[in-house]
């Protein structure tokens, strides 16, 4: 289609696009102001807007052509720019070129009263994030260094600076955060998120709940990670709960993600969720770890654990997941009480260590008296199992009255 | 190096606010500022000259009274200060955000790295004890510097009283930046009555010294004053008639800030009384001073509304407390002073073209000697004066402007012998007292303190004159009648360089102290600066045998050249000066760097990112021959004859690695490696080599803060390919993380960094299974592992030993009952030996046992005569006691002051 395309053709297309820019800017039209600054969307008419661009190449001349244009030239320069370096594929100069119109843009952003460009903003935020991710990727692959997220990070702190204040646009700060927090835990920089969150949690002119649902979602599931990172798993089980409670129900993806780190969670805190769940939303990798619990299962945990140790790892989940084996030993002994009460009721209360060594070997986990004493002790200290260890005789002896105390939603003691 | 650096900012973003608002309140016109900044520039550049310790001594005996006087003046310059209040409002603003907070930080190193330069040069043994008291004294102080602000001032009050020349120490005060300098070196002795004479001698060139210069930089500031009709004027006026009595010092701060310097200088005059008695008065002086002080704080509270308060004394001790660094500093004065210029340029970009600067140094470059120095000084004023007037000061292109003919100097007067002195110190003057004196001085102006001053004025004008007699006589050939405006001139001058300065005081402060532990040995009875100076010297050129050839100097030349193109405002080699060549050059060389970094962070238009840097053109490419070289941190850009090139690297590292030294020789020894390979950019197995000798060194004995250093720089290390041990050093890492900062975030990207290859390596296997261990409590198969850790692991396990069996016995008291044996729990919690159990080897049961008694658990023998644990007992009263040898650096046997003693006999 380009190379189809006359010069005459290439201007009328130009001047269109600034046309309508400007008129849309007149009009405080954020809805179309937001088409246009889309560079991902890839939209028919913005490729051939590009094409244009690219044949036309003097473009500048035309913003400076009419005073309706020029005043705008901050923005719309370095956006042509980007478009063009954009569609020949050159994604970090055209993020660069992008960052440079965004920042005019929020500049001007700055000085409109109301926010009816709070949309173009969202756009203008979500372009910086993708292009940066992009850029990088480009950047990586030709052996340079990818910074251009962290420089994304940094623009969208400032916008964050630009929507946090009293007037109509600090709804718009929510996702800001939102992005910067997809910005630093790609990065990896997750302890960055905390100055933000520490904002919108405890300034004044934010009121949570005037937030748009969509990003309050989103953050909920975000920080609630960063709970799970923390190991604080009550936090983490009000946030996740909340952001599945408040999500979509037809957006399975994100369903998905969300239950990705609420199981762990809830499993931390003794609640097993059914089969069905996992299998609805494609989370198997749990399973075995489920079925283990419920079993007391020693092996099968380990076994499920470094089956997907690398995806657990880069989720973040797995040392929470890892901690269940307490509860695995726990659902173990139980089951040995059981087994004794039903034999004999009146000594079910005292479980020799031999008896749970014998148990452990039958599971193929080969372990010493020591270590199992040890384990045993363990469990009374965390109050999973209720009772004394009597060393002398290598006797745990059990309380009769709930022995084996059930969590009950709150995480074990530490 | 982060925190210096943002100190730094901090600093120059105050100076450079504040001196905004300076300009505009003071209502001058640019021209004139300009002036006084080359003045301050001309006066910098002769801090190449080394003092001789006999021009000291006899300026101290002759002049030693005018010089005080004159010290005095510039106090009252500051004091006068005609500024309005808004502007006195910004800078102590500014001064307290930017300042406060790096003076903590500063305080603390800086007690300790000067107590220990000094003690090395003058007295080894006695200094050593007094670091602790000192540095403790300062530390306080700074503590709660916005209330007291002056750590010297408690002293000095009660010295002002029993000292005849208590007018000095006023003076002192007023160059607060000096005087606090000087503190930290000579307070020990005024302090500590213990110290004995033979200390004072040694201290009293410093303070000589500092005298001297400030005389000088009153020059500067006279030079300028035939510029500007102040309105300060008739404020100074006020003062000189009302107050000329000394005594009335008392109450008012600034008398008692300078006392300090004045014991000194009766110490150099070998006056033992006053030295004495000042130690005996100051001491239950403090507690009187307290109540005392307060009252001065207040009024700096308030200071900064816009009302000038009529008890400025505060700002006087503000000076005071400053001055600590430069003591430091003192034995390398030039390279004090070149920093400070180094920080000045920095600073005031906007006002004065670089280019200017370059010139004024080229010209000064020039000059043989100080006669020469001033009398091209007195033509630089001219032609500047005359560039300014007629407009072209900024048109000019300074760096092609031709020089003018050196000056004859035949007209000089027997001044001229301390001329030679005063330019390397005056630098230091300015520096520390940048900020604090600022804030508290200018709002003074119409105090009673100035009063007093200015009766001393007039001689303070002679005085002045006599050192740079050219100057002073073609601009003012009445020296005392223009004194006021001298004033005036003062506090600008004060304002813009001071507030700078103080940053760039601190690096090189660092330098000397290692320099002059080396040189003490030598130089145990120099007691002239110039000796120090020299035998500084001596270590940095001596040492490297290069330093001074042909060839090296052709090298330096053109590297600092290479600064100039680059920044256009510092070409100070000269090739005509013999004696100091070595040291000047060194000097500039930092300068320009400092320059450099400076540039780089202030906000002033010329400034450059950090990023704009072209690092290629300043990588460095190694000289030095020498094997052994003690680790100096850099503070401006590194030497190339001071740097060692990979072949002798290799050799430095073996010759580490075979030695029977202690560790902090080692670590020292191998931070210089580090630092020589940093500098040329040398990434190679020999890097990867020199950091796993140096990490697993620092393994051994438990230094943290090595470990992680080493272990970050390995990390990128093999992530670019470079082989090595790279496995064993995995294991560390993830020891490393599990053991010490325990997030999990650190963990997971940690195990997830693992191949496939490493995780089925036994090192990382182990620790592997030690990080599982951990994060499950699972304390016998710790207690295992730890018996068989392959490498080091071992080592890194026992920095985590102690919490683990802490955890393992809080959870053993909460599960056992009623008792068990304590043999078994020497068992399970690794106590040595204690697998063998069975056969009753005692040697660990023993130790187990004292190990519960101290962590109070309740231990009881049972009827078979054997140690058991009572459980129940010992739930509620267990504790973690306090680690009685703690270390930082983990291993008391290496205590600094242990290894001190060692290295320095």
């Amino acid at each position: 289609m380009a190379s189809y395309m006359s010069m005459g053709e290439a201007h009328r297309r130009i001047t269109e696009y600034l046309n309508r820019f400007a008129d849309v800017v007149s009009y405080q039209d954020g809805t179309s102001l937001k088409h246009l600054l889309s560079l991902s969307s890839e939209s028919s008419s913005f490729l051939a807007l590009a094409d244009a661009l690219n044949l036309f190449q003097d473009a500048n001349r035309l913003i400076r052509q009419a005073d309706k244009y020029s005043q705008y030239a901050e923005i719309v320069a370095p956006l042509f720019r980007a478009m063009q370096s954009y569609r020949v594929g050159h994604l970090a100069e055209s993020y660069q070129a992008f960052e440079k119109s965004a920042n005019a843009f929020i500049q001007e952003f700055r000085n409109w009263e109301s926010a009816w460009a709070l949309e173009a903003l969202y756009v203008v935020v979500y372009e910086i994030r993708v292009l940066a991710e992009r850029a990088d990727r480009e950047l990586a692959s030709n052996g340079k260094t990818p910074e251009k997220l962290k420089a994304a990070g940094s623009f969208l702190m400032k916008v964050f600076g630009v929507l946090a204040g009293k007037g109509p646009k600090r709804v718009g700060a929510l996702y800001v955060t939102c992005q910067l927090f997809k910005v630093y835990f790609k990065l990896g920089t997750v302890h960055l998120c905390r100055s933000v969150i520490r904002s919108i949690e405890t300034a004044r002119i934010f009121d949570f709940e005037e937030f748009p649902v969509r990003d309050k979602v989103t953050y909920m599931y975000y920080t609630g990670r960063l709970e799970v990172l923390n190991e604080n798993f009550s936090a983490a089980d009000h946030k996740l709960s909340y952001a599945l409670t408040h999500c979509d129900p037809q957006s399975e993806a994100n369903i998905r993600m969300i239950l990705k780190y609420l199981v762990p969670v809830k499993l931390s805190i003794g609640i097993l969720p059914k089969r069905s769940l996992l299998e609805k939303y494609n989370l198997i990798e749990y399973n075995d770890i489920v079925l283990a619990m419920k079993r007391g299962d020693l092996r099968l945990l380990r076994q499920a654990l470094e089956e997907h140790e690398d995806r657990f790892l880069r989720s973040g989940v797995y040392l929470v997941l890892e901690k269940l084996e307490l509860q695995v030993y726990q659902r173990l002994v139980k089951k040995i009480y059981i087994i004794q009460k039903q034999k004999d009721p009146s000594k079910a209360h005292q479980i020799k260590l031999e008896v749970i060594v014998k148990a452990l070997k039958w599971l193929e986990m080969e372990m010493d008296l020591d270590e199992v004493e040890c384990i045993m002790s363990i469990l009374i200290y965390k109050n999973l199992v209720k009772g004394y260890f009597a060393h002398k005789s290598k006797v745990a002896v059990l309380s009769k009255q709930d022995p084996f105390p059930k969590l009950n939603g709150k995480p074990i003691n530490s | 190096m982060d925190t210096e650096a943002q100190d730094m900012q901090v600093t120059i973003v105050a100076i450079s606010s504040s001196q905004l608002n300076h300009i505009l309140s003071s209502n001058q016109l640019n021209h004139i500022l300009s002036s006084s900044q080359l003045n301050h520039i001309l006066s910098s550049s002769q801090l190449n000259h080394i003092l001789s310790s006999r021009q000291i001594n006899h300026m101290l005996s002759s002049n030693l009274i005018k010089h005080m006087l004159s010290l005095q003046e510039p106090i009252k310059a500051q004091t006068s200060g005609g500024y309005p209040s808004a502007n006195y409002n910004s800078q102590t603003n500014s001064w307290n955000q930017g300042s406060y907070a790096s003076y903590g930080h500063q305080y603390p190193n800086y007690s300790a790295e000067s107590n220990m330069a000094y003690s090395a040069q003058n007295a080894p043994a006695a200094p050593l004890q007094y670091q602790p008291d000192y540095k403790q004294q300062w530390t306080d102080y700074y503590s709660q510097t916005e209330v007291t602000c002056a750590p010297g001032t408690e002293n000095l009050s009660s010295t002002s009283a029993s000292n005849l020349v208590s007018p000095l120490p006023a003076v002192a005060s007023g160059y607060s930046a000096l005087s606090s300098q000087h503190l930290p070196s000579t307070a020990p002795s005024s302090w500590r009555p213990e110290p004995g004479l033979s200390e004072l001698s040694s201290v009293q060139p410093s303070a000589a010294i500092n005298n001297v210069q400030e005389g000088y930089w009153k020059h500067g500031g006279q030079g300028l004053q035939n510029y500007h009709v102040s309105s300060a004027q008739s404020n100074f006026q006020k003062p000189l008639d009302s107050n000329p009595i000394p005594g009335s010092f008392q109450d008012q701060r600034k008398p008692e800030v300078p006392q300090r310097p004045i014991v000194q200088y009766s110490a150099s005059h070998q006056v033992a009384q006053t030295y004495q008695s000042s130690p005996q008065t100051a001491i239950p002086f403090d507690s009187g001073r307290v109540s005392k002080m307060q009252i001065p704080t207040n009024p700096r509270i308030s200071s900064n509304l816009p009302v000038s308060l009529p008890k400025n004394d505060n700002a006087a001790i503000g000076g005071v407390t400053k001055p600590a660094y430069i003591s430091v500093s003192l034995p390398k004065t030039n390279e004090n002073a070149s920093s400070h210029v180094a920080a000045d340029s920095a600073f005031k970009p906007g006002m004065l073209p670089k280019s200017l600067r370059g010139y004024v140094e080229r010209a000064l470059a020039r000059c043989k000697d100080d006669r020469q120095m001033a009398a091209c000084q007195d033509v630089l004023k001219e032609v500047i004066t005359k560039a300014s007037t007629d407009g072209t000061l900024c048109t000019l292109d300074w760096d092609t402007e031709p020089l003018f003919p050196l000056p004859n100097t035949n007209a000089i007067n027997n001044d001229t012998l301390n001329n030679s002195i005063p330019p390397s110190s005056p630098m230091k003057n300015r520096r520390s007292p940048s900020r604090r004196t600022k804030s508290r001085w200018e709002p003074l102006p119409e105090e009673k303190p100035v009063d007093k001053q200015a009766s001393f004025t007039p001689n303070s004008v002679k005085y002045s004159g006599g050192i740079q007699n050219h100057e002073r006589d073609k601009q003012f050939p009445t020296g005392q009648p223009e004194n006021k405006d001298n004033k005036f001139s003062h506090l600008k001058f004060y304002i813009s360089n001071q507030k700078e300065t103080n940053k760039a005081v601190f690096r090189p402060a660092k330098r000397q102290h290692i320099g002059d532990g080396r040189s003490g040995s030598n130089n145990g009875d120099s007691s002239s600066d110039s000796d120090k100076e020299q035998s500084l010297t001596a270590y940095y050129a001596g040492a490297i045998t290069l330093a001074d050839s042909p060839e090296e100097r052709k090298r330096r030349e053109s590297r600092s050249k290479r600064f100039e193109k680059t920044h256009g405002n510092r070409a100070a080699y000269n090739p005509t000066r013999t004696k100091n060549v070595g040291a000047g050059n060194l000097y500039t060389r930092r300068a320009s760097a400092s320059v450099l970094a400076n540039s780089n962070s202030s906000s002033d238009g010329a400034s450059r990112a950090v990023e704009d840097i072209d690092w290629d053109s300043l990588t460095v490419k190694g000289t030095c021959q020498e094997i052994e070289k003690r680790y100096l941190r850099l503070t401006s850009a590194p030497d190339p004859a001071t740097v060692r090139p990979e072949e002798v690297l290799e050799k430095a590292l073996l010759l580490v690695q075979d030695s029977q030294k202690n560790y902090l020789y080692k670590c020292d020894q191998l931070k210089s490696i580090r630092q020589d390979l940093t500098v040329q950019r040398i990434r190679n197995e020999l890097t990867v080599k020199v950091y796993e000798t140096h990490a697993r060194l620092a393994i051994e004995v438990g230094d943290l803060s090595e470990i992680n250093q080493c272990q970050s720089q390995l990390q990128t290390l093999y992530a670019e390919g470079i082989k090595g041990c790279h496995m064993e050093f995995s294991a560390y890492n993830l020891l490393c993380v599990i053991l010490h900062s325990n997030n999990n975030r650190d963990l997971l990207s940690a195990m997830s960094r693992l191949s496939i290859e490493a995780r089925k390596d036994a090192a990382v296997k182990h620790a592997l299974a030690v990080r599982a261990a951990v994060t499950s409590g699972n304390y016998v198969s710790f207690f295992r592992l730890y018996k068989i850790a392959p490498n080091l692991n071992t080592c890194l396990m026992d920095l985590y030993i102690e919490k683990m069996r802490y955890a393992a016995l809080k959870c053993i008291t909460r599960s056992y009952r009623p008792t068990l044996p304590v043999s078994y729990v020497a068992q399970v919690l690794g106590f040595p030996s204690a697998e063998v159990s069975d056969e009753k080897d005692t040697g660990g049961l023993e130790e187990c046992t004292e190990w519960l008694k101290a962590h109070g658990a309740c231990l009881a023998t049972d009827n078979t005569g054997e140690m058991m644990l009572d459980a129940k007992a010992s739930m509620a009263s267990l504790f973690m006691p306090e680690p009685d040898d703690a270390v930082a650096h983990g291993d008391a046997s290496l205590a600094v002051n242990d290894f001190l003693t060692r290295s320095l006999s």
